[in-house]
């Protein structure tokens, strides 16, 4: 195929480009020392660069060659010396500028993530604080567990040791006294004062009982506050009622003035009650109002509001609510089912157990 | 890093000096025009000693440098001649290199031949087209190149039949090869 047209792509040569003549072609052409077919590229080269035929005829004109020979070597060595370590400490630099760019952004990724949490955190406890009050009646309530963990075991039932002060000035339990002088005043006036002294009595009991089982009672309430948690949707309406309720004792005292000093009292406590912190149990409430009801009288309607805490709350407000409606159909006279309820009250084995014994005993 | 960008063609580095301020590129390009740099400057440096190589050396290169990264450069010989011999001639201007419109089309002909090279039929239409033009060609360019081209005959072998200098052998050559390519161009606009 070549030989048959060998001109055909020798033509082609006319036109290809060939690389300027290198260091060493250069002497080598000078003198003489190429093959043919490299001295051929060279001159058809050299036909077209200037700048490779003035330096051969440059080199031609010149005497000593030594001359070249040291000023290339000088400035291959400046081009070296000059643009590679440049070259590299360019490296270095972008490398470092790099790294430090890393680092700045990981820091300020980590600074902005901080403030993103902390605003976030407070966001969430705004909202938390604002919306779900019963959270916060948990966290009211753990540290004065924490504090005082006499006045949680022991004057919580706020019915015996209420009573248990009022009656006898002597307390077993000294640290107890704080809050029993808080919920003294509602507790002083009993509708029937025999019950009053069977209380007394029971809780002097219960009291010693608990002191004994301190930790087994603290971990009871940790469960019922549990359990309060759980019925959180229907204590939200008890409690919203209870306090629409709760504002009509504080005015019915006033249109009543007339009744006993006893009666009197009472009033001004559940106001206490509020005031220091919205964060009150709403079975607590409920409570309080049906005692307040108790106390001036009005059975029936006390009666309705201790069994709405029976059917709706849970632990310990049951179990003294029931006691609570025992003592009022008792009153009432409806014997059959105060015996009922006190039976009921026994058979729950809590607290107001033997306070209901003893008062079924004398029934 | 050294030995991979010495083997790359002077247009690679040219745009990796460019593209990517590729220092280390653009020293293989300088290294690689350095001699051929010094003996065009030689005669300079003989002629006129107030030039000290210290010197100009230094601010040959600065000003390649400079000229790299704004001129568009079809050939790196040409333009290191250009700069050369504008800053010996008058230091204090700066032409840019701009190739002619000759040199233009002899660089699109050599694109297109080195392209032709993996193709056949590319290439047939090419020698086609190259041989019609060199038809067209005087005579006497013809016989030139033909004798030069087509029969390896060397410089001395040239000069000796026809008795005219290297340098003005040469001139002619150039000169009919820049007619060839030019009647090769218009062939091809005809086309």
């Amino acid at each position: 195929m070549q030989s048959n047209k060998p001109n055909n792509e020798k033509v082609l040569k006319i036109f290809s480009a060939i690389r300027c003549l290198s260091r060493d072609q250069l002497p080598r052409y000078m003198e003489g020392r190429l093959t043919d077919v490299e001295r051929h590229l060279v001159e058809q080269h050299l036909t077209d660069c200037d700048l490779c035929y003035d330096a051969l005829t440059a080199l031609e004109q010149e005497e000593n060659t030594e001359r070249y020979q040291d000023l290339t070597n000088k400035l291959q060595r400046y081009v070296q010396n000059s643009i590679q370590p440049v070259s590299h400490v360019q490296k270095i630099a972008q490398y470092t500028r790099k790294e430090k760019n890393k680092e700045n952004m990981l820091a300020y990724f980590w600074i902005i993530a901080f403030i993103g949490l902390g605003v976030g955190s407070v966001y969430v406890l705004r909202g938390h604080i604002r919306n779900q009050p019963p959270v916060r009646i948990m966290a009211s309530s753990v540290p004065q567990k924490d504090s005082v963990r006499e006045e949680v075991a022991t004057g919580v039932p706020l019915v015996t040791a209420a009573e248990n002060n009022a009656g006898t000035t002597t307390t077993p339990a000294p640290a107890a006294t704080p809050a029993t002088q808080t919920s003294a005043k509602p507790a002083t006036t009993p509708v029937h004062p025999d019950s009053a002294a069977l209380k007394k009595a029971a809780a002097l009991k219960a009291l010693q009982k608990k002191a004994a089982a301190d930790s087994i009672r603290k971990h009871t309430l940790l469960q019922k506050q549990a359990d309060s948690l759980k019925k959180e949707t229907a204590d939200k309406a008890a409690a919203a009622k209870a306090k629409e309720e709760e504002k009509k004792p504080d005015q019915k005292p006033e249109q009543k003035p007339v009744q006993k000093e006893k009666e009197q009292a009472p009033p001004p406590e559940p106001a206490k009650r509020e005031t220091p912190s919205t964060a009150v149990n709403s079975d607590e409430y409920l409570y309080k109002a049906a005692m307040v009801y108790q106390q001036q009288g009005n059975l029936n309607e006390a009666i309705s509001r201790y069994k709405r805490i029976e059917s709706v709350s849970s632990g310990k407000y049951v179990e003294m609510a029931r006691y609570q409606l025992a003592i009022c159909y008792r009153s009432k006279g409806q014997a059959g089912k105060a015996r009922r309820m006190f039976k009921e009250v026994i058979r729950m084995d809590g607290s107001m157990k033997a306070a209901a014994q003893q008062a079924l005993d004398s029934m | 890093m050294q030995q991979q960008l010495t083997n790359l063609s002077d247009k690679e580095l040219i745009s990796r000096a460019r593209k990517q301020l590729d220092r280390e590129a653009e020293g293989v390009l300088m290294d690689r025009y350095s001699h051929l740099l010094v003996a065009v400057t030689i005669p300079y440096l003989s002629s006129q000693p107030n030039l000290d190589p210290n010197i100009v050396f230094p601010a040959l290169l600065q000003r390649l440098n400079a000229s790299l990264k704004t001129q568009t450069i079809y050939k790196a010989n040409e333009w290191i001649l250009h700069i050369q011999k504008g800053y010996l001639g008058k230091p204090e201007k700066n032409i840019p290199f701009y190739p002619s419109r000759d040199g233009r089309d002899l660089l699109h002909i050599e694109n297109t031949v080195d392209k032709a090279a993996t193709n056949i039929i590319d290439r047939q239409d090419l020698i086609v087209r190259l041989e019609q033009a060199l038809q067209r060609l005087s005579a006497d360019d013809n016989a030139l190149i033909t004798q030069f081209y087509l029969e390896n005959k060397s410089f001395a072998d040239l000069t000796a039949a026809t008795g005219l200098p290297r340098e003005k052998l040469r001139s002619q050559l150039k000169a009919a090869k820049a007619k060839l390519a030019k009647l090769f161009m218009n062939q091809g606009y005809a086309k």
